[in-house]
């Protein structure tokens, strides 16, 4: 529920640099794709926006609040999960309330029984309430993001951050966690920002799309401009066409948010492939 | 020239002869390393075995294979066949209990109460080996925790760069003076004996665990700990929660492996007269009674090897990402997991 803004974000790493002035602002509520190519300075945009990666000029604003460092209320979700692998699912939920806890409390587990309830209500959400005694590492990598998912659930945030969530997922796990990542920031009313670079499954769950090349921003808008034309333009040179890859999933977290104009883009303009458009109505 | 040269190559494309002789100029530099490398370590060792005198050294074979002898008592078996008197190591085991105490041992049949509350005697029932395996084990648990505080506060990750330093010389200087030396300066504290001993294998094994507790640090993954601060995690959370859970698993088999070399200590502590097993042996070599230095000797070594099959077997299954056997499944099925091992 928060107004995030970057205000002419830049960021060099030594003679590189990945981020070149980048400025947004995403009102309360949107579930936003961030899109382009490996090293277009997708990654290095979603540290800066949570604080992990300090930016070289410009700022990041949370309701007029500058974020210079992690806070609780913005959740991030890493491309490698990074849940704790000898801990069960729920003691990795439970982590996601570590900052109202204190020490002792958090290292034996005494927390309130409301947070222990809210950690299985999250992995509920997420579809692993019946694993939550499994320990992480003899999880799929699937199941393994879901309790990334729900750890940041149960931090309660406003915002909802997640760096390439399903880039090291198969095609079917990669839809399964993005269904659950879509309800769960419609669900809580969360401003959602994710990074991602399979286009099929940006159209099938995107609401507004920001397009990044180069470390500058070349696109951004919503579904009914989110054309060929604009594809090309992210991608360059790169051959999109095995991005859209006919999914086999339903789309279904699309369901109650879709935007009325959702498949006005399939009327006129050059549009992607098969799976992306059919996805797009259930 | 160099262009004759390549047509001399079987005409093959100039690029792939190029990038050859750079592989190939590559390959001879490596070469020429590994020869001078080679050539270094070798002048070392010749310094090093001249240094320790092993050149002028006389080494007299005959004599080394008559004091062997002593160690190895022969016997007749059936009056013609000559082979070892076991016999005679057996009647010392039992005599001196290095292996069994029978009066403890009686008390677990009649009295068990006594045997574990009264006479604490889970350890002395073993004997003289049960006195270094003592010293080993409290030696190990008494010294766990500060190594655990000073491995975890040395390592750079968690206490800023010159700080750290204090932790890490500490275990430093600790570990630059021998458990033998750490037992002979506590003899004003506690006199010569087990005791002292312990204290000795205790203050060593801060030194030494703390300093593979802070190794292990290093190798960690950020992923988590950054993880961990996202989720606004305080310092000492983030510490617990995004860097320990990593290294428990690994901490617990340096605590095990540590253990091990513990038990090791113990014997050589005993040696100088700090009791158990050691200090038998010591004894016995002199009072020239090679016969039952080589029994003691003989169950140091089974004492040393259980401790490490218990030791290695336990990492093994920390490491092997299953789940953990049941302790029934762990004896009943003990021969038929020898039988695989040894097929193998």
């Amino acid at each position: 529920m928060s107004r995030l803004i970057a205000d002419g974000l830049t960021k060099e790493f030594g003679d590189t640099v990945a981020l070149e002035d980048v400025s947004f602002e995403i009102p309360d509520g949107e579930f936003v794709v961030v899109l382009g190519v490996s090293g277009s300075g997708k990654s290095t945009l979603l540290r800066c926006l949570n604080g992990l990666t300090e930016p070289t000029s410009g700022a990041v604003r949370l309701d007029g609040e500058s974020v210079t460092e992690p806070r609780e209320d913005v959740a991030m979700i890493f491309q490698q999960h990074n849940i704790i692998d000898n801990m069960s699912a729920f003691s990795n939920a439970l982590t996601g309330a570590l900052h109202r806890s204190r020490y002792v409390e958090s290292v034996l587990q005494l927390h309130a029984s409301e947070e222990k309830y809210r950690a299985l209500d999250a992995l509920d959400t997420v579809g692993l309430l019946e694993e939550a005694q499994q320990k992480a590492r003899r999880m799929s990598g699937g199941q393994q993001q879901r309790v990334g998912i729900a750890r940041a659930l149960v931090q309660r945030p406003n915002v909802l951050l997640a760096d390439e969530p399903v880039a090291s997922l198969d095609p079917g796990s990669a839809q399964q966690v993005m269904r659950y990542l879509r309800t769960a920031a419609s669900d809580r009313d969360l401003t959602a920002l994710i990074s991602l670079h399979q286009v099929n499954l940006a159209r099938k769950f995107g609401q507004r799309f920001i397009g990044l090349r180069d470390g500058r921003k070349v696109f951004d808008g919503y579904r009914e401009e989110f054309t060929m034309d604009v594809i090309d333009e992210i991608y360059g040179d790169v051959d999109t066409e095995g991005m859209f890859a006919r999914t086999d999933g339903d789309g279904g977290a699309d369901k109650g948010r879709t935007r009325p104009s959702s498949d006005r883009s399939a009327t006129g303009e050059r549009t992607p492939a098969v799976g992306a458009s059919e996805g797009a109505d259930p | 020239m160099s262009d004759e040269h390549r047509t001399d190559r079987g005409g093959w494309p100039e690029r792939v002869v190029d990038q050859y002789d750079r592989i190939r100029a590559a390959r001879r530099r490596r070469a020429v390393g590994v020869v001078m490398l080679v050539g270094v370590v070798g002048f070392l060792f010749v310094q090093a075995l001249s240094a320790v005198g092993m050149f002028g050294e006389e080494f007299n074979l005959s004599f080394f294979a008559e004091s062997l002898r002593d160690f190895f008592p022969l016997t007749l078996y059936f009056g013609v066949i000559p082979f070892l008197d076991v016999a005679q190591y057996l009647a010392f085991i039992s005599e001196r209990q290095l292996l069994f105490d029978p009066d403890v041992g009686r008390l677990l049949l009649t009295d068990p109460v006594a045997f574990f509350v009264d006479e604490l005697g889970v350890f002395s029932v073993f004997g003289q080996a049960g006195i270094t395996l003592a010293m080993g084990l409290a030696g190990t648990i008494l010294g766990f925790p500060l190594a655990l505080l000073f491995g975890i506060l040395g390592s750079e990750r968690v206490t800023p760069f010159p700080l750290n330093f204090v932790f890490r010389g500490t275990m430093s200087a600790i570990r630059s003076i021998p458990a033998l030396v750490w037992a002979l300066i506590l003899i004003p504290l506690a006199g010569l004996g087990p005791a002292a001993a312990t204290l000795a294998i205790a203050i060593d094994t801060i030194g030494n665990l703390g300093r593979l507790f802070t190794d292990e640090l290093e190798e960690i993954s950020d992923g988590p700990i950054e993880a961990m601060e996202t989720t606004g995690a305080n310092r000492p959370q983030t510490i617990t929660f995004g860097m320990l859970s990593q290294v428990t698993t690994p901490y617990i088999a340096w605590t095990l492996y540590i253990f091990e070399i513990n038990v090791r200590i113990a014997v050589s502590l005993g040696v100088i007269g700090a009791g158990g097993l050691g200090q038998i042996l010591d004894v016995q070599q002199g009072l020239f009674q090679f016969t039952n230095a080589m029994a003691t000797l003989l169950c140091i070594f089974l004492l040393i090897i259980t401790v490490e099959l218990f030791s290695q077997r336990t990492r093994a299954r920390l490491r092997a990402d299953e789940e953990p056997m049941g302790l029934r499944e762990l004896i009943v099925g003990l021969p038929r997991r020898l039988v695989e091992s040894l097929s193998k």
